[in-house]
């Protein structure tokens, strides 16, 4: 059994989890995270969404995400934004700073949402957005969809046939759609995005767009431009054409993703965040309301970890910080009370706009972000809880994923920031 | 495995994510990626079909796509039972056979290292080599030792101790790196440990990444019936070696149900988790010398699979003067055997190559390792000089004549 000491451990490395260890390593203290699996941020688009949608009304894009959740705080006490909304700003701009230190930079659309292309020719919107995605559709005279002969699962054509049905272009717009080839046979996203960083490759690619390019035209891309060289790579390509190009949001798993969570994790490696990979927590040592240590595993060791404060930020039942057995709920580590709001798990509808109620599952938890008893007394008082585990939004729906993670996470860190190990 | 396979197939939701941290995958679409050969083919294999893709060659056993999966899936071993099924159909070609018996190789090679050790540095054969029997002429082949470690072990009259511990050296040790076993041998002597080599044969994990799985199967029922032998004398056994450590840890268990309790694999250490645990309790000697280094540190993926992190890293810490950097740069291409294969040196030289510019930017000429075929890659892809970081540790205590540059 290796021994381990820390001031703050942090479970997970999904958004939520590295927030947390990066506020808490900011303000100087000793932190160790471990994960079990890779996080789940390299699966997602790599938008930071904070409120999509109205709450009045479900099928109108929210123009102003941040005055919607301090409408939603008073309407809905329960939601994870109620705890978290005071750290909502500070998280942004910290949020903003890793990404730009480390050269993945973000930009907002000015308080309000972009509307962002999908691969699939729908419009979706986002609150934060890399600089390779960020883009109003409006404005531009034309706009060029261009397919890789190579890529699996992307077509432009399906998607300049559904782009004009689903948003508003300027009056004229012309929509085309081409296909290059980046040299190689049927490869996935990730070999091509590699590909397209050997020399010349992207020169060629500029070479195949070319003809189709005219004054004012929009470049739009599937999200496979580069991995690490990605700014260069969409630099080189903006120069030799002579005109904007952008990544549209794509399908899971997407390079924007990938590219943030490295971007954050070596944030906060260059800050001495000791991390350690596929290892997962097991159990839980709790006495007097207080954490004192967890035991976790890997393939062939295990670890006990001493800590004064712990960050749970495992997620919900993808990352598996939730676990569903036949009429039976569990919290993975800590065998914390999950909240329900009910005895319906799911609803028969699908894709109902308002959502599947297993989504609102989660741990309730006070203003400190501990996690909580019905009520309302903290069960454990040096645990904080973070991100999607948490009780009472239902993300896929409302778009809120992203500011919950930054907003609970960078808070749990900055709280646990306070805690030392005795 | 101790639940039912169809639970951990059941587990992925082919979410891809193993796909994206598969380091052949991202350099060459000739490998589909873990997915396809891992989850998407099991559920056939579970039903007793034999199902593999060609592409399955050239997985290089790295085991990045276990440790990428949110659900646990045991993807790696899917992968290898793929291999398995491949391998035992087609047949293994007489080179993959050779790369596969590191323990035959090096009993040969050592009888007649001049010979062998001369022939590896001879481009004219090494170009015949590579049209005859398909190994890479590029690649640096390993240089067989003068004198095994069970030799020199044998030759050094170690003194008595009361403690004892069994060492599990591991091929790559054994025939051509005996040195880092004296090194191990002498660090837990200044600790009051006698150790013992133990009598056990190749781990098997070359093998089992070539598809070779019964014969693998043997050498793991054998050594797991010498390390219960040793266990019951109340010797613990250590490795130095990440990817042996993984094989009596893991693989035996995931691949061949063996020690399904872990009760056997949790008495194995590494030797830093080993330490690791002395130093816990306050009875490392720590003791060291000034070692007025600034090295670079590679984490071999096998270590990372283990889910410990790098247990060296934190006793190399205490060292006085001794300052090493992570690389943090990923896997090094090699991946044991595969890189010397002709039709995936490119593809190995390709992944290794974010680790060669991290040792440039790093500005390093002394890198640490805990694996001898990540060192060779190393020190193939940057001319770098590696040490294991047991050497390390062996310098600190005063002992060898060099300090390294």
């Amino acid at each position: 059994m290796i021994r381990k000491k820390t001031d703050l451990l942090v479970i997970g490395a999904g958004l939520s989890g590295i927030m947390a260890a990066a506020a808490a390593a900011r303000a100087g203290k000793k932190v160790m995270l471990v994960a079990g699996g890779e996080g789940v941020l390299g699966l997602t688009s790599g938008c930071i969404d904070l409120w999509g949608y109205r709450i009045d009304r479900k099928d109108e894009f929210c123009p102003g995400p941040r005055e919607e959740i301090a409408r939603l705080v008073k309407v809905s006490p329960g939601h994870p934004y109620a705890v978290a909304q005071d750290a909502l700003e500070e998280s942004i701009d910290f949020f903003l700073a890793i990404c730009g230190e480390k050269g993945c930079s973000y930009r907002d659309n000015g308080g309000g949402n972009w509307i962002l292309p999908t691969s699939l020719g729908t419009v979706r919107p986002t609150y934060l957005a890399p600089d390779g995605m960020a883009v109003n559709l409006t404005g531009f005279g034309r706009i060029v969809v261009v397919g890789f002969t190579e890529l699996k699962d992307f077509f432009p054509g399906m998607l300049v046939a559904n782009l004009t049905r689903n948003t508003d272009l300027t009056p004229g717009c012309e929509l085309v759609s081409c296909m290059v080839s980046a040299g190689g046979k049927e490869m996935g996203p990730n070999t091509l995005a590699h590909r397209l960083e050997q020399p010349g490759v992207i020169q060629r690619v500029a070479a195949g767009i070319k003809k189709f390019v005219y004054p004012d035209t929009l470049i739009l891309l599937p999200p496979v431009m580069g991995e690490d060289l990605h700014r260069d790579i969409m630099n080189t390509l903006s120069g030799e054409l002579g005109c904007l190009a952008r990544e549209v949001t794509g399908m899971p798993p997407a390079l924007p993703g990938q590219r943030l969570h490295k971007a954050l994790l070596g944030y906060i490696k260059d800050r001495g965040v000791e991390i350690v990979a596929g290892c997962t927590v097991k159990s839980a040592m709790v006495s007097n309301q207080h954490c004192r240590w967890v035991t976790a595993s890997g393939a062939g060791s295990t670890m006990q970890i001493l800590a004064g404060a712990f960050v749970l930020a495992t997620g919900s039942f993808l990352g598996g910080g939730l676990q569903a057995l036949p009429g039976k709920l569990r919290e993975s580590i800590f065998d914390l009370p999950v909240e329900t709001y009910g005895p319906e798990w799911s609803s028969a509808d699908f894709l109902s706009t308002g959502g599947q109620p297993f989504s609102r599952f989660g741990i309730k938890v006070n203003n400190l972000l501990q996690p909580v008893d019905k009520k309302g007394y903290p069960l454990l008082e040096n645990l904080l809880v973070a991100g999607s585990i948490l009780a009472g939004c239902n993300y896929p729906v409302e778009k809120c994923g992203g500011g919950v993670a930054l907003s609970t996470g960078y808070k749990a860190g900055r709280l646990a920031g306070g805690m030392t190990c005795e | 495995m101790n639940k039912p396979a169809h639970y951990a197939l059941d587990n992925c939701i082919k979410c891809s994510i193993c796909t994206t941290r598969c380091p052949v995958a991202r350099v060459s679409e000739r490998f589909a990626g873990p997915k396809q050969n891992g989850p998407d083919l099991e559920r056939f294999r579970l039903q007793g079909l034999a199902a593999a893709h060609p592409s399955i060659d050239y997985c290089s056993n790295c085991k990045n796509c276990d440790l990428a999966c949110p659900s646990g899936v045991e993807i790696s071993a899917m992968n290898c039972r793929a291999k398995g099924e491949s391998v035992s159909a087609q047949g293994a070609s007489p080179r993959d056979r050779l790369l596969a018996l590191p323990e035959l190789a090096g009993k040969a090679g050592c009888a007649a290292r001049r010979l062998f050790n001369l022939a590896a540095r001879l481009k004219p054969l090494r170009g015949l080599g590579e049209k005859l029997i398909g190994i890479n002429a590029e690649m640096t082949l390993p240089a067989f030792a003068p004198k095994t470690f069970n030799k020199l072990y044998y030759a050094s009259r170690p003194a008595p101790l009361d403690r004892k511990a069994v060492y599990f050296p591991g091929c790559h040790v054994n025939y051509h790196k005996p040195l880092v076993g004296m090194s191990l041998v002498r660090v837990l002597e200044r600790n009051g440990i006698q150790v013992i080599p133990g009598n056990f044969q190749c781990c098997g994990l070359p093998l089992i990444s070539a598809g070779m799985l019964s014969q693998a199967q043997k050498l793991a029922r054998n050594n797991l019936d010498k390390v219960q032998k040793y266990l019951d004398r109340g010797y613990p056994v250590i490795t130095s070696c990440p990817s042996c450590s993984l094989a009596l840890r893991k693989e035996y268990r995931d691949l061949f149900e063996m020690d399904a309790d872990g009760g056997i694999g949790s008495r194995v250490y590494d030797i830093f988790e080993y330490l690791g645990e002395m130093d816990h309790k306050g009875d490392l000697d720590t003791n060291f010398q000034r070692l007025p280094v600034r090295a670079g540190y590679h984490q071999p993926c096998h270590l990372k699979a283990a889910g410990c992190g790098s247990p060296s890293l934190e006793i190399l810490r205490i060292i006085p003067g001794f300052q090493v950097t992570d690389l943090d740069a990923g896997c090094c291409g090699l991946a044991g055997s595969y890189g010397f294969k002709k039709e995936k040196y490119r593809i190995s030289m390709e992944i290794g190559r974010e680790v060669f510019c991290a040792v440039d930017a790093a500005g390093v000429s002394q890198i640490i390792t805990e694996c001898g075929m990540c060192g060779l890659q190393i020190s193939h892809g940057t001319g770098a000089e590696v040490l294991h970081p047991v050497q390390v540790l062996d310098l600190a205590y005063g002992n060898g004549h060099r300090v390294p540059k």
